[in-house]
């Protein structure tokens, strides 16, 4: 074990002070992050209309008011359905939260006896904390707008304040003071309506008669959000440049080899007390190494700067592994393409960048053309990215990652089997 | 101390050593001689176990062959390509190598110490090999080849494109090491080399092992005649008495006793102004032995 481990830390030593080979390995994918991500999140500064489900179990027109209210707001995109189906969006992801308007919503009872009652029920994932801020602000706005319509415009608010002393008149349950108190209230703003002027009522209806009533009754519901899209480009572009860091460290590895082949270092190695196992090994260890130390640093640098969240950091350390393996394999394959470090650094990157364009190293898996997501079943970079994506934000379970890991592994075994056994047989 | 019985490998159709075999005794140094191509690498592979032989086998003292890492960490090599890393320093050149023969941490830092001062490095050894000359790249390379203390070392061609001064410290430090009791192979296609630091040679050609003994059975074997020329002041006028040829003014006489020639001259009143004695050397073997030049 000392021994691979000496031979490892040569390789990194040497990786590490081959700048250039670390501006390939390092640098590129992360340049490349970037510039896809800010491509992809272009002016994501402008707020997007936020997607709310109304459940309108009221059914008034009082409801109805509401939730047109809500729609005309540039801020919401409102789309109607039943419960359950609210819930389902919101659980998805394919809406931002639902909100139910309760029966009993807009009479004047509600409004008025004081009942603990919520009229307005959202659900929402507790982790949408601004969203559900500034949601209860726009349904907040909503309802006074409401208010505004019911009882400071004279010709709708007088019948419903006959009806409302009428009701109250007719209720034995109450007590008498309150009774009479809302009696004297209700007919005091019929005298008010009756004398003021509704121009200026109008126009005063957006300053001091809305903050002399109470708001609505919001009760949140937390929904856990499924999630299956990204919350930001950045998800979809970090990835990438691990699958591209990831075919840096092969090449660079891929092409040592050679270098020590043709420098005569590896006849060195040989003549120490080694086996070829472990030669390769020890090559095998440090691409490993190497690959995940700059697999862990660019995703440190992506959670950390771009907000990359991380569904399930298990998952996704058993992800970066298996690329790791992956990975070594292929580079020990291609060390083996050539016998000049020209031929094994052309043939590699040729091989390894058309795995990439085919694997969703470039076009992103989730736009892909279909005939092209077909082809990038044979490439290990797609297998790659979707262990990754699957761990980041597409909330694989274990039985579903298990398919891209599998493959990862076996792709990665497979290679540097073929690759061990054409070494051995070149070199005796 | 190691012993190669008709070793043989081939190539495809090349056979780059025929039935090759001859023994290394402990404590000697051991020249093997060939111009480039004459199967020395080859060889000298075999010997360390990377090359595995078409036929023949290597025997090392003590049992076992050398394709078994137990055996090998007895052997050193100097490779005749320059087997080391540039983008490290001389010293982590070193560290690295002795670590791959697992020697402890204390025992390696002296055996590096040891080296970097065997080798004329200890200046130098916190600088990156690529910006040492090729005179001390070759030293490097001779030290990694030490740093593990083997028994045997393998030399392949250590002094190729060296300057003279770094040529004279790796002659002196090859007499170092076989003064110190350790055996070294040492391959060459410069014969001053082979006369110089070698017990006995072998004279390899295309394969063969032409012939195999100490320089001076060969040069008296294989050499052939001295020659003496002598520039006389004045040509005789009978030279049908004198022991060799005139041509002008100057006397060429080949014998295989130059010392008594010279004797005879020196003492006779020719009037010799000039006096040279040109005496076989292995050049003069390889030549007679294969007709050609060491340099063809």
């Amino acid at each position: 074990m000392r021994t691979l481990l000496a031979l490892a830390s040569k390789d990194l030593l040497l990786l590490w002070r081959d700048r250039f080979g670390l501006f390939w390995v390092l640098a590129f994918p992360l340049l490349m992050a970037l510039f896809f991500g800010a491509i992809f999140s272009g002016g994501s500064d402008s707020r997007a209309a936020m997607k709310i489900v109304a459940v309108d179990q009221a059914q008034s027109e009082a409801s109805r008011h509401f939730l047109a209210r809500l729609d005309s707001s540039d801020a919401l995109t409102v789309v109607s359905a039943e419960i359950d189906s609210a819930r389902t969006l919101v659980r998805q992801g394919k809406a931002v939260a639902y909100v139910i308007v309760a029966e009993g919503f807009g009479s004047l009872e509600q409004m008025f006896s004081g009942s603990e009652q919520s009229s307005l029920i959202v659900g929402i994932d507790p982790s949408r904390k601004a969203e559900t801020g500034y949601l209860q602000g726009l349904l907040t706005e909503a309802w006074f707008s409401l208010v505004q319509a019911q009882f400071f415009n004279p010709s709708t608010a007088r019948p419903r304040l006959d009806t409302l002393i009428a009701s109250v008149t007719g209720d034995t349950a109450m007590q008498a003071d309150q009774r009479n108190a809302l009696t004297d209230f209700f007919g005091s703003m019929q005298t008010f309506l009756a004398e003021v002027d509704t121009g200026a009522l109008a126009d005063s209806s957006t300053g001091g008669a809305r903050s002399a009533t109470m708001g609505p009754r919001i009760k949140v519901e937390e929904v856990t959000r499924q999630t299956i899209h990204p919350h930001s480009s950045w998800e979809i572009t970090f990835p990438q440049a691990l699958m591209w860091a990831l075919v840096g460290c092969a090449a660079a590895f891929a092409i040592s080899i050679v270098t020590e082949r043709t420098r005569g270092t590896l006849l060195r190695l040989r003549l120490a007390p080694l086996g070829r196992g472990q030669i390769l090994a020890g090559k095998g260890l440090a691409c490993f190494a190497f690959s995940v130390t700059v697999c862990a640093a660019l995703l440190l640098f992506g959670i950390l700067v771009f907000d990359v969240r991380v569904a399930d950091p298990t998952l996704l350390v058993l992800a970066v592994v298996a690329c790791g393996v992956c990975f070594v394999g292929l580079m020990m394959l291609i060390s083996v393409l050539g016998k000049t470090e020209q031929a094994v650094g052309g043939a590699g990157w040729a091989i390894l960048l058309v795995m990439s364009m085919t694997g969703g190293g470039m076009v992103p898996l989730m736009v892909m053309p279909k005939w092209l997501l077909t082809v990038s079943h044979i490439s290990p970079v797609k297998w790659g990215i979707l262990a990754l994506e699957g761990a980041i934000w597409r909330g694989f379970s274990y039985g579903e990652m298990a398919l891209p890991l599998g493959i990862l592994t076996a792709i990665g075994i497979v290679a540097f089997t073929v690759g061990v056994m054409v070494f051995r047989k070149v070199h005796g | 101390m190691i012993k190669a019985e008709t070793l043989t490998k081939r190539f495809g159709d090349l056979t780059a050593v025929d039935t090759v075999s001859f023994e290394i005794h402990r404590g000697e140094t051991f020249g093997f001689l060939g111009p480039n191509g004459a199967g020395k690498s080859t060889t000298i592979n075999m010997l360390a176990g990377v090359l595995q032989p078409d036929a023949g086998r290597v025997i090392v003292d003590g049992g076992g062959d050398p394709s078994q890492p137990a055996v090998r960490r007895r052997l050193g090599i100097a490779p005749q390509a320059l087997a080391i890393y540039e983008e490290l320093t001389g010293e982590e050149n070193l560290i690295f190598f002795g670590r791959l023969y697992s020697l402890p941490r204390r025992r390696l830092r002296e055996r590096v110490d040891w080296a970097l001062e065997f080798v004329g490095l200890s200046g130098r050894r916190k600088d990156r090999v690529r910006t040492y000359s090729g005179g001390m790249q070759r030293r490097l390379n001779l030290a990694c080849a030490v740093v593990h203390d083997p028994e045997l070392l393998l030399l392949d061609e250590p002094t190729v494109g060296v300057d003279p001064q770094s040529r004279h410290l790796i002659f002196e430090k090859i007499e170092q090491l076989s003064a110190e009791g350790h055996t070294v192979l040492y391959t060459t296609h410069y014969m001053e080399e082979a006369q110089r630091l070698c017990d006995r040679v072998a004279i390899i050609d295309r394969g063969v092992i032409l012939a195999l003994d100490a320089v001076d059975n060969l040069i008296a074997e294989h050499g052939g005649e001295s020659t003496v020329r002598a520039t006389l002041s004045k040509t005789p006028a009978v030279s049908d008495e004198l022991p060799g040829q005139m041509k002008g003014n100057i006397l060429t006489v080949r014998t295989s006793d130059p010392l008594s020639v010279v004797a005879r001259l020196t003492t006779s009143d020719l009037g010799i102004t000039d006096l040279r004695v040109d005496r076989a050397d292995l050049e003069t073997v390889f030549l007679n032995l294969t007709g050609r030049s060491l340099r063809d």
